[in-house]
């Protein structure tokens, strides 16, 4: 007996793999179907390798609130699914994470050297990217269908959209949206197209735009409200704090564009009445453009916390989710196109890939724009641009004091993240 | 036995004095230390002097609009919620029918109101498309923008405290049922009508329930954070900003914990300020039984 149960532990660590049988936690946000498949996936990776993962998993707002105060008191879980422009705030010397390059484990070749160079810190492989990520336009179709428009190739055809859905629909339709995050961007990408600069220079931390560039760019934001391209900002905030896939208007189609994450898709789309159907775009041009613009960066990355007590068991799973015939059949495509070479060739050989997927990463690799500063995405940077976005929007300030007030806080947010 | 009866007893609430100095003054005393100091939760703090300070007091523009907010926000709340509170507790001191029905149905706000749900379920109720507006809309009336008008934002914050008012409404009655009978009767006699009543039998007794509600209503105002993170996250135009949001985007969001530190040590200034004028100003007003000027 005695002999048998000797076998019985032997043959279930041989089976386990090389780490032994360890509790483990993983953290990540997002939404319903990323939330589902991720919990499938650790079932059966933890089953596959005799660990057991214990899921926490929340929506995006307050995520990065709750991964630094974990970080903080070292009580992080062992698998992190960390968003790239975090990736210098939590490591800025390389040392936040484990070297993910350490684990024998972990199948790094399914990665190009590009691809894992964004997830380095200070030469340190802290994260191994998920997928590639951008913002695209998508629009409703069904709306765009119903108004009798083509979907918008320029931003001049997004302005003649506005007065054609006010006069077709009515006024609660409108060809677009952008307020807060979404309106910063836009003025981003909108300046960049005009400048062929980013705002933020990657390699001297500087903001690189002219207060006019600013200003110009921010003016116009304010044409898109006054065709009726996107509702005023205290209309949207009428409703509440909500983000656009909780919006009913936007779930009903009355909201019929946005500019999102090509790997939003099923967080956008799946909250949709029946019959509407989304459609991503390249992303919208302007005449005499001096580049594309496009907001690209590696999506979120998983990492390994420093302080697990099993990191290699940590390291298995990580393979399992992102590498493994198993794992990645049970993720599917809830974090967008992988970027590991065996989960995309597995996914898009079993038809799991939708097309509307594969068409959006094809528009986002595709697309030319200057190098985007990590730091664009720094909680200062971010509300520098949106609170004097906010006052414009209200009419409290100017173009010109707005564009002023940015670039002073933009920069001064950045003196202080490099002391 | 005295002294085993001794060490017995500090056994007995070592684990609230443990908890005590754990949890709430080490990271008072923690807190007063940081504030001094330059820190970002993943590296060592370090000393800046009275810099956080300095920068808060003379050039910190979200500082002066949070606090002015605050300020407004908790001296609109806790009068309304207060005199909402004792005119519902003086209307349950009556011999209705079924008034432990009614008693408890008004209680129930206070168990759910600060919860995360209610605040989700006052962002749907007040929404452009919600309750509040259809309501008003078969009234004849226009919609209003409860959440994108910065006018109303802050009222729409502040209605959701005032709906917690079932924990101060319940002091309030046993304050009221404590009022001896006999002095009703006498003044009934004497002719006096329910307001004077009221106004001169009634609210004097009740003062010192009054001023202990003051203080706690005041202190917890001051804290307030469920609210407006989750109805309005802060706007618009940080018109519901209040300071605790403020202190947790510098330490959770910009990782300057340093910098939280200090605008909390001039927040617990402020409650601690107010608390004492509320205090000095209740030798005029509270008057307790037994007190020569009662």
């Amino acid at each position: 007996m005695k002999t048998a149960l000797m076998g019985l532990a032997l043959a279930t660590t041989a089976l386990a793999g090389a780490a032994q049988a360890a509790e483990l936690r993983m953290s990540w946000w997002g939404g319903d179907s990323r939330h589902l498949a991720t919990q499938e996936a650790l079932k059966v990776c933890g089953e596959k390798h005799g660990h057991v993962i214990k899921p926490e998993f929340t929506g995006w707002q307050g995520h990065f609130e709750k991964v630094a105060t974990q970080i903080a008191g070292r009580t992080e879980a062992d698998i992190m699914q960390i968003n790239w422009p975090w990736l210098p705030i939590f490591s800025a010397r390389g040392d936040g994470f484990a070297d993910l390059e350490q684990f024998d484990d972990l199948d790094l070749t399914n990665w190009t050297a590009e691809q894992l160079e964004a997830g380095r810190r200070n030469g340190v492989l802290n994260g191994l990217p998920v997928s590639t990520t951008g913002r695209l336009f998508v629009f409703n179709k069904t709306t765009y269908d119903k108004a009798g428009l083509p979907l918008p190739k320029t931003w001049d055809d997004l302005l003649a959209a506005g007065p054609v859905f006010q006069e077709k629909l009515g006024d609660a339709y409108y060809p677009f949206e952008g307020i807060a995050l979404d309106g910063t961007l836009l003025v981003t990408l909108y300046g960049t197209q005009k400048t062929g600069k980013p705002l933020i220079d990657p390699e001297t931390n500087e903001v690189l735009w002219t207060l006019e560039e600013l200003a110009d760019a921010i003016t116009f934001y304010q044409s898109l409200v006054d065709n009726h391209v996107i509702q005023p900002w205290p209309d949207v905030l009428a409703a509440g704090n909500l983000p656009i896939h909780e919006n009913p208007k936007w779930t009903k189609g009355e909201i019929a564009g946005s500019y999102q994450w090509d790997s939003t898709y099923f967080k956008i789309s799946d909250p949709m009445e029946e019959g509407q159907e989304l459609e991503y775009t390249g992303i919208i041009d302007q005449a005499d453009e001096l580049t594309e613009g496009v907001y690209r960066k590696a999506s979120m990355v998983f990492s390994i916390s420093k302080n697990s007590e099993n990191p290699e068991a940590a390291a298995e799973i990580v393979n399992c989710l992102l590498n493994e015939p198993e794992g990645i059949a049970a993720m599917g495509s809830a974090r967008g196109v992988p970027a590991s070479k065996a989960a995309l060739t597995q996914l898009t050989d079993e038809g799991v890939l939708k097309p509307g997927q594969i068409a959006a990463q094809e528009l986002v690799i595709g697309a030319e724009g200057p190098a985007i500063h990590p730091y664009m995405e720094h909680p200062d940077v971010r509300s520098a641009m949106e609170d004097n976005l906010e006052l414009f929007a209200y009419g409290e300030i100017d173009a010109e004091t707005a564009a002023d007030e940015m670039i002073y806080a933009i920069q001064e947010a950045l003196d202080d993240i490099k002391s | 036995m005295g002294g085993e009866s001794k060490w017995m007893g500090l056994w007995y609430v070592s684990p609230y004095v443990i908890g005590l100095l754990l949890f709430t003054a080490f990271p008072f005393l923690a807190s007063f230390y940081l504030s001094f100091t330059d820190y970002d939760l993943l590296n060592k703090p370090e000393w800046v002097g009275t810099a956080n300070y300095e920068k808060l007091f003379t050039r910190d523009r979200t500082f002066d609009k949070s606090l002015k907010v605050t300020l407004i926000y908790v001296f609109t709340t806790v009068p309304l919620k207060l005199a909402f509170a004792l005119f519902i507790a003086v209307v349950l001191n009556y011999r209705l029918k079924a008034i432990n029905l009614f008693r408890t149905a008004y209680y129930v706000p206070s168990i759910l109101g600060g919860s995360v749900a209610i605040a989700v379920l006052w962002r749907y109720i007040f929404a452009d498309t919600g309750l509040v507006n259809m309501m008003l809309g078969s009234l004849g009336m226009e919609p209003i923008n409860w959440f994108g008008d910065p006018e109303n934002a802050l009222f729409t914050i502040t209605l959701l405290r005032c709906w917690q008012f079932g924990s101060a409404m319940v002091i309030f009655l046993a304050a009221l049922q404590s009022v001896d009978k006999s002095l009703y009767e006498a003044a009934a006699i004497d002719g006096a009508g329910p307001w004077k009543i009221f106004r001169h039998i009634t609210l004097p007794l009740i003062t010192p329930v009054i001023f202990f509600n003051l203080i706690m209503q005041t202190v917890q105002a001051f804290q307030e954070f469920n609210g407006p993170y989750i109805i309005t996250d802060g706007g618009p135009m940080k018109s519901t900003y209040l300071l605790p949001l403020y202190i947790y985007d510098k330490a959770f969001k910009s990782f300057d914990m340093g910098y939280a530190s200090a605008i909390a040590w001039v927040l617990f200034a402020i409650i601690m300020v107010l608390t004492l004028i509320a205090f000095w100003s209740s030798k005029k007003w509270v008057y307790y039984a037994g007190d020569k000027r009662s």
